[in-house]
């Protein structure tokens, strides 16, 4: 019987795994040109980001600014001061992504 | 009597001259469908034979050019007929006007699938009396989201892909299904033709040395027909560029008192495994 739970629990774990990195974290920020810019999460399999934090921390990972993606899995973020900075996508274990200022489209 | 065998003869005979001609091709070109991040985007319009860099034709100008792209649950479209210009497109032996367009990174920053449809004017086909208008598409993708490349956007006559066309590997099957006005072409016939002379981007030619040796003219076009749902399926066997069109399928038959073919273009993108 203990072998039958034990059986069942891995099955259980190893098809949440499975589904769990069936798909990548995609994040994607651009300059609104405003003082501010865009950031959109994403999964490589359509799924929406709608919920997850996003960070924007400088070189020493202080964290400047935090916010949730909003229904379309998008938020606007003011531009810090500094000049450097790195957003992070943060969707848990396996599932973060970040990108660094310079990548912004602009 | 006499005349009438003549002309059976005459017709036989032009039908027996223009089967092994090349099928035509609205092109709608950009070097690559898919960007990691939102970069300028060079694209080319030309009405063409692309395999072995047939005959250029004179697309008749265009009536729309423009993006379809979905944030969140907002399906928004974006004209880009403002950024074409009117370019002369060469092929050997054969040149006539065409478009070029600088897409700026800003109309495509946005993640996820941008739907670029380009609806031409009308094109007389002299040999047979009949205007031909090939509405055509290309999904360009940004960043690796998947948000409407799967969703018909409304034209008239389309060619709604079912497996990603910026994201294919080569032997993969790409799989389309053909609508008219939103409905399934039961036995749509679809030509199928492999981009065989890369497009010069910088000269507005494709060269006369092709990347294919074809052994017969069925391999320079080949013809595939839909299912009854107006699905249908091709194996991809090489990489590079690959045009589907479904011939006469669009819902307007007729256009200045001629016979109109409305057909449906899809261009799809292969990369081999590397």
């Amino acid at each position: 019987m203990k072998l039958l739970l034990a059986t069942l629990v891995l099955s259980i774990q190893l098809f949440f795994a499975g589904e769990a990195f069936a798909h990548s974290a995609l994040l994607n920020c651009f300059d609104n040109a405003d003082g501010t810019f865009t950031c959109q999460g994403g999964y490589s399999d359509g799924s929406s980001a709608t919920g997850i934090r996003i960070a924007v921390v400088d070189k020493s990972e202080n964290i400047l600014y935090e916010a949730i993606l909003n229904s379309d899995s998008e938020v606007i973020i003011p531009f810090p001061k500094h000049q450097d900075f790195t957003i992070l996508f943060d969707g848990g274990s396996g599932h973060s992504v970040q990108i660094t200022s310079d990548v912004l489209v602009r | 009597m006499k005349k009438a065998l003549l002309s059976s003869l005459g017709l036989a005979a032009c039908v027996l001259c223009t089967a092994p001609a090349h099928a035509h091709f609205m092109m709608t070109y950009t070097p690559e469908t898919y960007m990691q991040k939102a970069e300028n985007a060079d694209f080319r319009l030309v009405f063409t034979h692309p395999t072995e860099a047939g005959s250029v034709m004179d697309m008749g100008g265009v009536q729309e050019f423009y993006a379809m792209h979905k944030r969140g649950d907002n399906l928004k479209k974006t004209d880009m007929k403002k950024y074409l210009k009117d370019i002369t497109w060469a092929n050997p032996g054969s040149k006539a006007p065409a478009y070029a367009a600088t897409i700026p990174a800003k109309e495509i920053r946005s993640m996820g699938d941008h739907v670029f449809v380009l609806i031409p004017g009308y094109y007389l086909e002299k040999e047979e009396d009949v205007y031909m208008q090939q509405i055509s598409k290309l999904i360009l993708n940004v960043g690796g989201a998947p948000t409407s490349w799967n969703e018909p956007v409304g034209l008239p006559t389309e060619i709604v892909p079912m497996i990603k066309p910026y994201a294919l590997w080569t032997g993969n099957i790409f799989q389309g299904q053909v609508l008219s006005k939103g409905k399934p072409v039961a036995n749509a016939e679809i030509e199928v033709e492999y981009m065989s002379n890369m497009p010069n981007m910088a000269t507005n030619t494709m060269p006369k040395e092709s990347s294919v040796d074809y052994k017969n003219p069925s391999l320079v076009t080949q013809t595939i027909f839909a299912d009854e749902n107006g699905v249908f399926s091709f194996g991809i066997p090489k990489a590079g560029w690959w045009g589907f069109a479904a011939l006469g399928v669009g819902p307007d038959t007729e256009y200045k008192g001629k016979g109109l073919s409305q057909d449906a273009v899809i261009w799809v993108q292969a990369n081999d495994i590397k």
